[in-house]
Parts: structure tokens; sequence; C-alpha cells
């Protein structure tokens, strides 16, 4: 119960520092603007893709993690743990494309482009979907869970290959960290962005412990369905 | 202790090659697949007239071509196995898990390394012929074949393995093969271009494309070998 709270506290949280990072972001956070003066607006969009990019990456993480754990254990939980963990990638893998796709739209004068980062995001995205058609094409649950952790290690050691290969083929999608003066933030923006980040990680913990919660609740129903001989 | 793992992946191998080479299934469906693909093409090129220059997307096309075939072969190759109950028989004999995977993953290696070394002379025989020829030496395309074939026969053994167990089958590999071997197939269009079209700086190009392909290679085939013994004993 006691995670429970922490969940509701986390969820709570980030609701609010999300909020208020959007607030900051437009009322704030000083406008980034092109070479000639003019203000770029969609630029805004930056505080909610990036932290939702990041945490698409990092719960994916917990997908190989979990998966790991579970081959050394065989133990369900590390099962369930590991899926929720990727419905949770799925979940902020599309947000991601979504606010991309409005941020391409407006600052290439395109819906998409077969750019390096974007194609890349892309292939994930269909690494996190054929994780889930691999889970429900398999009747067997020992089976079904050993091939789903299996390719969620595989598919997790694909994204960083996507994610360095960007870095090498010439792309024109802004690389934000340890890209040089070019993607410097100034102070306030990166302030904005930090909090926005924050919110971002707690809620996905807030959702990733809601839903495991929720699986425990209905696995506890089940077992209570069958001792009563229903 | 029965025979040494080097002799039981022989072993293996040998077996695999055997019934290759009395039923000619694999080498014979992925050849004709090939050679399907490459009429298909001749329908899409159809309409781009005589002066569209193949060879750009030459790199392209054959790595299509290979890629679709090799999921024809890496499924045959299991569905051998399960049909016939010969893969409870391997896993009841006393043999390490990790030559299993060896032998497999060699096997359909060779074949899809014949395969595409039959398939280059004759796609080079439909399309290229009056045009400019590969700008590189063609042992560079070779280093290509290879490097870009052990990562889809390595990977490829692995998921194969899981997907003749799923409902879906060879669709199933599909979906799960292609996302996974993106990296690769992007480093092995990038260095077949750089042999094909030439350049200053093509053999710079060339190499590092190889680079990431070996890298892939690397990371994906410990992995691949590492989760072979899970996945196959399930």
């Amino acid at each position: 119960m006691k995670r429970m709270t922490i969940a509701k506290i986390a969820l709570a949280l980030g609701g609010v520092l999300t909020t208020v990072a959007f607030l900051m972001a437009f009322l704030w956070a000083s406008p980034s603007s092109y070479a000639d003066g003019r203000v770029d607006f969609a630029q805004k969009i930056f505080y909610f893709h990036v932290p939702v990019a990041e945490a698409s990456f990092l719960v994916f993480f917990f997908t190989a993690l979990y998966g790991l754990r579970f081959l050394m254990t065989k133990e369900r939980r590390f099962d369930v743990k590991a899926r929720i963990a990727t419905e949770l990638t799925l979940f902020f893998v599309l947000l991601t494309m979504a606010t991309g796709i409005l941020w391409t739209r407006v600052e290439w004068g395109v819906w998409w482009q077969w750019e390096p980062r974007l194609t890349t995001y892309f292939i994930m995205t269909l690494l996190v979907v054929a994780y889930f058609v691999l889970r429900n094409s398999v009747e067997d649950e020992e089976k079904r869970a050993i091939y789903a952790a299996a390719y969620g290690i595989l598919a997790f050691l694909d994204a960083p290959i996507s994610f360095f290969i960007t870095r090498w083929i010439n792309s024109i999608h802004p690389v934000v960290f340890g890209g040089g003066a070019n993607s410097g933030l100034e102070s306030n923006m990166l302030v904005t962005f930090i909090i926005a980040q924050v919110g971002m990680l707690l809620l996905g913990y807030s959702f990733y412990e809601m839903r495991l919660h929720e699986e425990e609740v209905k696995e506890r129903l089940e077992a209570l369905k069958v001792s009563i001989g229903g | 202790m029965g025979a040494s793992s080097w002799q039981q992946f022989k072993a293996i191998l040998h077996k695999d090659l055997v019934m290759e080479m009395r039923t000619r299934e694999m080498i014979t469906s992925m050849g004709m697949y090939a050679l399907l693909t490459m009429v298909v093409y001749q329908i899409a090129l159809a309409e781009a007239g005589d002066s569209f220059d193949v060879r750009l997307v030459m790199p392209g096309l054959i790595w299509v071509a290979f890629i679709f075939m090799s999921l024809l072969g890496l499924n045959r190759s299991f569905v051998h196995e399960t049909d016939q109950g010969c893969i409870d028989a391997l896993l009841l004999a006393p043999i390490d898990r990790p030559v299993i995977f060896f032998a497999k993953f060699v096997g359909n290696l060779i074949f899809l390394l014949v395969v595409e070394l039959l398939s280059l002379p004759v796609f080079s025989f439909l399309f290229l012929q009056g045009r400019e020829g590969i700008a590189n030496p063609v042992w560079m395309l070779g280093v290509v074949l290879l490097g870009a074939s052990i990562g889809i026969s390595g990977v490829g053994t692995l998921l194969a393995t899981m997907s003749v167990n799923t409902s879906g089958k060879d669709i199933m590999l599909t979906v799960v093969f292609v996302p996974l071997m993106y990296p690769l197939l992007r480093a092995a269009v990038g260095a077949t271009f750089a042999v094909v079209i030439g350049g200053p700086a093509s053999v710079f190009m060339f190499w590092s494309w190889m680079a990431w392909a070996a890298g892939f290679d690397v990371i994906m085939l410990v992995a691949a070998f590492g989760l072979y013994e899970f996945v196959i004993g399930a």
C-alpha cells in the first residue's frame, strides 16, 4: 500500500510540474528566434517533446532490465513488469511521434521526412509494436514470457545503435545534448526544461506503479475466483 | 562425455547440408524468390525510362531481395525441424545448446551466401548490361555480403527459433525481424552504394559502413548467442 501512496504523490507532483513547465515555457522562457529575429513559436513544443522522448528511452531500458531478470530468475512478476514497462514505452513513443510530427510540419514544412532520427525513432516504434504482436501470438505462458524477454533485450540493444547512427549520418534534427553552441539553452530555458523533464519522469513512474498495482489486483481477484470455485 | 563440441557442430551442420543436397528445397525456393523479385523490379522500373541510372537504386534493390529471401530460408530451416519432431530429438541429445545455435547459424549463413552469390550475376545480367560497371573492385561486394549475412543469419536463427512456435509463423518472423535489422541493412546499402558508385571518398565510406555492420554483428551475435539457450529450451 505504501508504494501506491508514493505513486499517487508522484502522479500529483508530476502533473503539477509538467503543467507549470508548460506555463513557464510560454510565459517565462525566452523565445528562441530565427537568424532574422523572427520569433520561433513552434519551438515551445520542445519542452514537451524532448522529456517524452527521453522518458521513452528510459522506460524501454526497464523492458530489457526486467526481461533479463526474468530470464535469470523465471519469476513471473518480472515478466509482468517488463510488459508494463513496454506498454509505457509505447505510450511515450506515440506521444513523441505525435509531437515530433507537429513540429516537423511547422519547421520543415512537411509532416514526415526520412531524416535519420525520425527514421530510427520510427523503427523503435515498430520494435515496440512487434513486441506485443509477438506476445499475442504465443499461447503458452512461459514460452511467451521467455520470447518477450529475449526480444525486449534485442530491441533495446537496437535503440542506442539507432541513436548513435544519427550522430554519424548527417542529420538535420537538432542535437540537444553535447551538440555544441548550436543547441545551447539559455538558463531560463534550461530551468523550464528541467522542470518539464522531472515532471515527466514522475508521471512515468506513477503510471508504471499504478499499472503494476492494477495487474496485481487483477491477479488477486483471479486467485480469489478460483478459490471460491468460480 | 560424448563427442566434442566441434564434432557435434559438424554433425548438425552436416545433417543440414546433406538434407539440402538431397531435397534442394531451400536453395531453389530462395533462388526462385530472388528471380521473381527481379521480375517485380522490372515492373517497378518499367516506366522509369532508359536514361534512369539503375545503379543508383541497385544497392537498395538487391538488399530488399536478400532480406526477404533470407526470411524464407530462415523459416524453412526451422519448419523442417519442428514438422518432423527433429528439434525434440536434437534437444534430447547430450549437445550443448550453444553448439546447436552455431550449427544452425552457420548452415543458414551458407545457404544465404550461396543464393546471394548466384543472384548477383543474374541481377547484373538483367539490369546492368550496357551501363557503367561497378566502380570499385568486386571483392568489396563480397565483404558486404559476408558482413551483412552474418548478422542476418545470426539474429535470424534466434528469431526463427521463436517464430516457429508462434501462431503466426512466417508473418511473425517478418514482423519481429525486419525492424531489428534496420541498422544492418542501412549499413549494407551504404557500403554497397560506395562500391557500386565509387567516387573520391568511397573507400572511406565503404569501411565506415562496414564498421557499423561489424559493430552490429558483434553486439547482436553475442546477444543472440546468450539468449538462445533460454529460447530453445522454452
